[in-house]
């Protein structure tokens, strides 16, 4: 209640003040009790009843079942099979994560400089895949990278190779799979921040006497770095979760953590264990976004800079 | 897409499947007539549900309704949610065996198994809580291509990478048959392999690691074989002879074939179980039923005197028909597999992963 005299007194002084910037503690003030927000109720509401919630299950029943304890979490840490398995999924996602983003920088950077026309067709490039199903490109994936499939009979049959390249359940089939699949999760971002990025600065550098390239290197690249982070993070955290792609692509060798707890539920019915793998899972993700946040201002490359 | 979205989809399964399926379950008319049945899907469930059920539901006024493919999870959940929508449902033996221990099934009634007994069901197929719906056999299936003149005939054969140069393909599930092939590969006789001896059978399957492919889903199966890239499969008879007939160059072998069956059981808790049961009762003696789900799915009926009436070409390719019953090796121990299952299926995901 206070609160809210509080907000309609920051509204008067709006409307009587002077121009002055409010003080800070006002500003979030007024900001949560903007009637707007109520919009927000209903999505509330709705990520409790479908995240919040289920998340507690889930973390109730990593600890109480099959018994009360900490067995399922021991299980977890003890076992070689489950740790390389987690280390497998970091390894797989930090690589995907970047292959990813070096191959969509230039092409997000291309977009900006191409014509309107080119562009569209860069844009669709981006998004037809984008809005097709994930399972329906793996499959057609896996007619291509197979050993007798498109890839290899064509390198076969000019001669370039003897034996075929192995791609299919392979680490590079993974690979192919998932960054083709998280390409328009770092397009998109690293467009929308080079699209704002005046080109004139670069024009400026280089009438100061920079050559095109140091402009491009010191000017143009630190101001993209927003659209960076941003595509770095959506990949990376998406990259942990895949177990339809790896599994179809890819070889026992290269199984990711998805997959290991679809099987824990699924084949060997341990929903306790499952649920303990997924909070390992969750947690090392929030462990390592924690860390990237003291290096980096997360708040200003997700929420945009105030 | 995010993983925060997948481990939602977790979640909520765990906790909600039980209303998601109600809400899809059970669709048409009066619930109480209405006989819900889950298989594995595809023809194979078309052909079973369109021959042996749907004819029996509607002589007594009942409607059916489907749902696939089996997940063990939802059984569980629907159980453990005491919310139960799946009735008639087709599962492996070593899950009925278990599943009936641990209460998630209904146990049979007197009337079902002394139905299967009058029918002369193989007892061994039958537990308190399931009787058999089909039998099959994993065979040794070739692409006809690759080897046009000679083959592997024995596990030992589809073991020699020298004699059969290629990539070989085997099911990435514990009771899929590739623990018994590496053992009659390694010369154990096939009366005494249970209880396997998983530490031979591993070093077996050194020997062939690197040319190992492992496929998840019966398609892959076909497909593998069919493409040539291993062009040795350990396979399902139904899928290899379907692909047969549609043209592909694949055929079983069926020197060592290894007998296997599916069963149908009845979750704990379901509302129309009565219903279930008469199914049962009904279907066991079901021969025209049977026959003609043997004509359409290429899976051998499970009563002796079905046999008789399956179309000659087709019963030819069946795991039943004498040739190919004398050249089997064994039947799987599914008593066995409900009690190793678990750990087999640990060292098999540790073996791969290294």
């Amino acid at each position: 209640m206070t609160q809210t005299l509080e907000a309609a007194a920051d509204e008067q002084a709006d409307r009587t003040g002077p121009p002055n910037p409010a003080p800070r503690v006002r500003r979030w003030a007024r900001l949560e009790f903007d009637n707007w927000a109520l919009l927000l109720l209903p999505l509330l509401g709705f990520l409790t009843l479908v995240f919040v919630i289920p998340l507690l299950l889930l973390l109730s029943k990593s600890f109480t079942d099959p018994a009360v304890g900490l067995a399922n979490y021991s299980d977890i840490l003890t076992n070689p099979l489950y740790l390389k398995v987690l280390r497998n999924t970091f390894v797989t996602a930090i690589t995907v994560t970047l292959v990813t983003v070096v191959i969509a920088f230039p092409f997000a950077y291309l977009m900006t400089l191409a014509t309107p026309f080119w562009r569209g067709v860069m844009m669709i490039a981006v998004l037809i895949p984008f809005w097709t199903s994930l399972l329906v490109r793996s499959f057609a994936l896996v007619l291509l990278l197979r050993d007798t499939g498109v890839i290899n009979t064509v390198l076969d049959s000019v001669g370039v190779i003897d034996e075929p390249i192995p791609m299919l359940r392979h680490l590079s089939g993974v690979m192919f799979g998932m960054v083709q699949i998280t390409l328009p999760f770092a397009v998109l971002p690293l467009y929308a921040t080079m699209r704002t990025i005046d080109r004139r600065l670069l024009l400026a550098a280089e009438s100061l006497g920079a050559r095109p390239s140091v402009a491009f290197w010191k000017v143009f690249v630190p101001l993209t770095i927003p659209g960076v982070f941003a595509g770095l993070i959506l990949v990376f955290i998406q990259a942990l979760g895949y177990y339809i792609t790896p599994a179809l692509l890819g070889g026992p060798q290269n199984t990711m953590i998805g997959q290991l707890i679809v099987e824990q539920v699924s084949t060997v019915l341990k929903f306790g264990f499952a649920a303990a793998l997924a909070v390992v899972l969750l947690g090392s993700t929030l462990i390592l976004l924690a860390i990237a946040s003291r290096f980096v201002d997360m708040k200003k490359y997700l929420m945009g800079s105030k | 897409m995010s993983t925060a979205h997948r481990r939602t989809r977790l979640a909520t399964g765990l906790t909600l499947v039980a209303a998601a399926v109600a809400a899809c379950g059970s669709s048409a008319g009066d619930p109480s007539k209405t006989l819900e049945v889950t298989m594995w899907g595809g023809s194979a469930q078309r052909a079973h549900v369109d021959t042996y059920i749907k004819p029996w539901a509607e002589a007594n006024g009942l409607t059916v309704s489907e749902d696939s493919p089996t997940d063990y999870a939802k059984i569980k959940a629907q159980v453990d949610s005491k919310n139960v929508t799946w009735g008639v449902t087709e599962v492996e033996p070593n899950f009925s065996e278990t599943a009936c221990a641990s209460g998630v099934l209904t146990k049979l009634t007197p009337e079902v198994k002394q139905a299967a007994t009058d029918a002369g069901i193989n007892p061994g197929y039958i537990n308190d809580c399931a009787i058999p719906n089909l039998s099959y056999a994993f065979t040794i299936a070739y692409n006809t291509d690759t080897f046009a003149d000679n083959h592997p005939k024995t596990w030992a054969e589809f073991f020699d990478t020298q004699l059969f140069p290629g990539k070989r393909g085997f099911w990435k599930y514990a009771t899929g048959g590739m623990f018994e092939a590496a053992l009659l590969a390694d010369g154990v006789p096939a009366d005494q392999l249970y209880p396997l001896d998983l530490d031979r059978a591993f070093r077996k399957l050194d020997t062939i690691k690197q040319d190992i492919v492992f496929y998840e889903t019966g398609d892959e199966q076909a497909q593998l074989v069919a493409s040539g890239e291993a062009p040795l499969v350990q396979a399902w008879n139904g899928r290899i002879y379907h692909a047969a007939k549609e043209g592909q160059p694949v055929a079983n072998e069926w020197g060592q074939n290894l007998v296997s069956y599916d069963q149908v059981v009845i979750p704990a808790g379901y509302p129309n179980t009565d219903l279930a049961m008469k199914w049962m009762t009904a279907f066991v003696g079901d021969v025209q039923g049977q026959a003609a789900d043997a004509e359409a799915s290429a899976y051998d009926p499970i009563n002796p005197k079905a046999m008789e009436l399956v179309d000659p070409e087709v019963a030819k390719e069946l795991a039943t028909f004498p040739a190919n019953q004398a050249q089997a090796a064994t039947t799987m121990n599914y008593k066995y597999w409900a009690e190793n299952y678990n750990t087999a299926t640990e060292r098999l995901n540790a073996w791969a992963l290294s």
